[in-house]
């Protein structure tokens, strides 16, 4: 008897476009893996500079390398300020019209409300800056008082990011907040519950996933965040812990200095590598420690 | 109801829309000085039109790429927009970048023809220039003076004049209170706003002003710990971008900061000057040498680029001839007549007329 040939067909076409998808699919994480070697290689050329210590890079608290200070704590700090206030800002801001947009609003409400947001959402982050600059933080001097907040301050830079931002983890939310089942919301109604308590206690939590993964895009936006800072954050770097003086960000910092001229092989030049470097990792480790968390909860409901 | 609340929404962002485009500033500064006729006697030229007819704005083509010094960078954009309103039909480019990073693209990049500065060429940048793949040599064109001001915003009532030493102190976080400089003077925080380490303005700064207080062994001002000192200061604020410190220093009460004359002189309603060691810059301070921190500004290009670009040497001539016209007007002060005979004499010898 012939023997039966039960394998897949070979289709020329199936697997031109199936090659096509996995190279546009591996180009992803081609793309990453040569942004990290490139930022790598000069980053190499810096910490191998003997006058850079880890220990220095870590622990001291100046960055001026020029004149040999290579502490890179006030640019972390001050981006890590300046975005923990704009999460602040953006995240209970943005559930808050996700919540109206999925459960409480009417169509007439959602269809003026939703293009609102898109505008929001294309206004230039130069424009935001300038707004920071001349609006915010006039506004934040009138509240707490000209002496306590700087003209350049990392308050009102953070303030604007959560506006900024305040779209995108908006869209996405309401977006996993839509895709939660009916049958949820009606379960909860037939056991008593007013809306408000179906929506904070059975629909947030069931959407957690969704919502997770907006505030991990919104994190990264905002700690990546480069014309807002550097317009409104400050222009010297400056290891403080209070939000109302002018602090440099790492982003605002690449931006003034490569403003500049550097040669090739200068340590300002390498060091503009690793704080780069610097920044790409604490985007990935709060990317991880958000999908960490994420992950917890999604076991609980689900 | 849906429609209108629609036609409503394009309404307000059309409002918004023409709002913004109304309420925009108006054009560009117009320059006060009227068109003159560009082909100047020259005293060593007898037969003056003729050889030099061909350095007319409108005879020349092709474009001028500038950057340096943010100091000489609005009378380079004045003397750039007056030579193209006399029928230069090309491109002035001018970057403001600072004195340091200016020369950086004349020496080591050669990207630009006419390098700006507030203060001689380095040693180190001539070396680069001469290792440069096409060497080049730079020549130095005086076309200005500029008072090096001090300034603090106009709410400040208690500071009116300072020394030499206080003014090293307070930009070197030495003194970090009003009170540590004089007693009388509140007990606030000193914000410091001042150029970075690619100015022109902070080289001139540190020269004078900061190194004095580092005396090396032999007792000479130390360039390198002054520069130290100031980059080190905590908390203060560095850009090479003037506006940046114009806005710092407006802010607030307890600022004080330091850049040419000229940004002083466009918002004089909001800032103040501090006259130094007792003496305040105008234009008398200036011309009589009593202002300590008043210094040169340049141009710097080279020879054989001023010949193979006709437009460069162009653009200088016009400077050179039109920039005591309008430099009172930009806020700085002309040079002596004489600096500015040399520096026609070295165009004349460049172009190799």
């Amino acid at each position: 008897m012939n023997q039966l040939d039960l394998s897949k067909k070979t289709r020329i076409g199936e697997s031109v476009i199936q090659t096509l998808l996995f190279i546009a699919g591996f180009l992803s994480i081609f793309i990453t893996v040569a942004i990290v070697y490139e930022l790598g290689k000069e980053a190499w050329l810096f910490f191998g500079n003997p006058d850079v210590t880890f220990a220095k890079f870590f622990g001291t608290t100046t960055w001026q390398p020029s004149i040999g200070q290579f502490g890179i704590l006030p640019l972390v700090t001050s981006t890590l300020i300046t975005s923990f206030i704009a999460i602040f800002v953006s995240l209970p801001l943005g559930l808050a019209v996700a919540l109206f947009l999925s459960e409480y609003a009417s169509p007439k409400a959602r269809s003026a409300l939703k293009p609102v947001l898109e505008i929001l959402a294309g206004i230039p982050t130069v424009v935001y800056g300038y707004f920071a600059l001349l609006f915010m933080t006039p506004l934040l001097q009138k509240i707490f008082g000209e002496q306590t907040v700087e003209v350049y301050n990392m308050a009102s830079a953070g303030i604007v990011m959560g506006i900024m931002i305040l779209p995108l983890i908006s869209s996405m939310s309401e977006d996993a907040l839509s895709a939660v089942p009916r049958a949820l919301r009606e379960g909860a109604y037939a056991m008593g519950a007013t809306k408000f308590e179906t929506s904070i206690q059975v629909v947030l939590p069931a959407a957690l996933s969704g919502i997770g993964a907006a505030l991990i895009i919104g994190i990264s936006r905002a700690v990546g965040e480069t014309m807002i800072v550097a317009i409104a954050a400050g222009s010297g770097p400056n290891f403080t812990f209070n939000p109302f003086k002018a602090a440099e960000t790492m982003t605002g910092h690449i931006a003034r200095i490569s403003g500049g001229d550097l040669s090739y092989n200068s340590i300002d030049y390498t060091s503009l590598f690793a704080i780069a470097l610097m920044l790409f990792l604490v985007t990935l480790v709060l990317n991880l420690i958000s999908q960490t968390v994420i992950n917890r909860f999604r076991q609980r409901y689900e | 109801m849906i429609k209108s609340v629609r036609s409503l929404m394009f309404m307000l962002m059309a409002l918004s829309l023409l709002l913004a485009a109304c309420g925009a500033p108006s054009a560009p500064v117009e320059p006060t000085a009227k068109p003159e006729p560009v082909v100047v006697e020259s005293t060593a030229v007898a037969p003056a039109a003729n050889p030099l007819a061909m350095y007319a704005p409108d005879a020349v083509t092709g474009d001028v790429t500038t950057a340096g010094s943010s100091t000489v960078f609005p009378l380079s954009e004045r003397m750039a927009e007056l030579f193209q309103q006399e029928g230069y039909t090309g491109n002035v480019t001018v970057d403001s970048i600072g004195t340091g990073a200016g020369f950086e693209r004349f020496c080591k990049t050669g990207e630009t023809d006419i390098s700006n500065a507030s203060r001689k060429i380095k040693d180190a940048e001539l070396a680069n220039c001469k290792a440069l793949a096409t060497p080049r040599e730079p020549i130095s064109f005086r076309v200005g003076t500029d008072a090096l001001t001090i300034v603090v915003s106009a709410e400040n009532n208690f500071v009116t004049a300072l020394t030499k030493e206080q003014l090293g102190k307070i930009f070197t976080a030495q003194y970090t209170k009003w009170n540590q400089v004089d007693p009388s003077f509140p007990a606030e925080t000193i914000l410091v706003y001042g150029p970075g380490a690619d100015s022109g303005t902070f080289d001139y700064f540190n020269e004078v002003v900061v190194a004095p207080l580092y005396p090396d062994a032999a007792g000479k001002a130390d360039i390198v710990a002054g520069k130290a000192a100031l980059l080190g200061a905590a908390g203060a604020q560095f850009s090479e971008d003037d506006n940046v410190l114009v806005q710092g220093v407006e802010g607030s009460k307890y600022a004080i900061g330091y850049f040419g004359f000229a940004y002083f002189n466009e918002n004089k309603g909001k800032l103040k000057s501090v006259a130094v060691e007792g003496v305040e810059p105008s234009q008398a301070t200036v011309d009589d040498g009593t202002y300590p921190i008043s210094r040169p500004l340049f141009l710097y290009s080279d020879a054989k680029i001023m010949q193979e670009k006709p437009q460069v040497a162009a653009f200088i001539y016009f400077y050179l001839n039109n920039v005591d016209k309008e430099i009172v007007d930009v806020g700085y002060f002309p040079a002596p007549d004489a600096d500015l005979k040399a520096s026609m004499d070295a165009w004349k010898i460049a172009v190799g007329k």
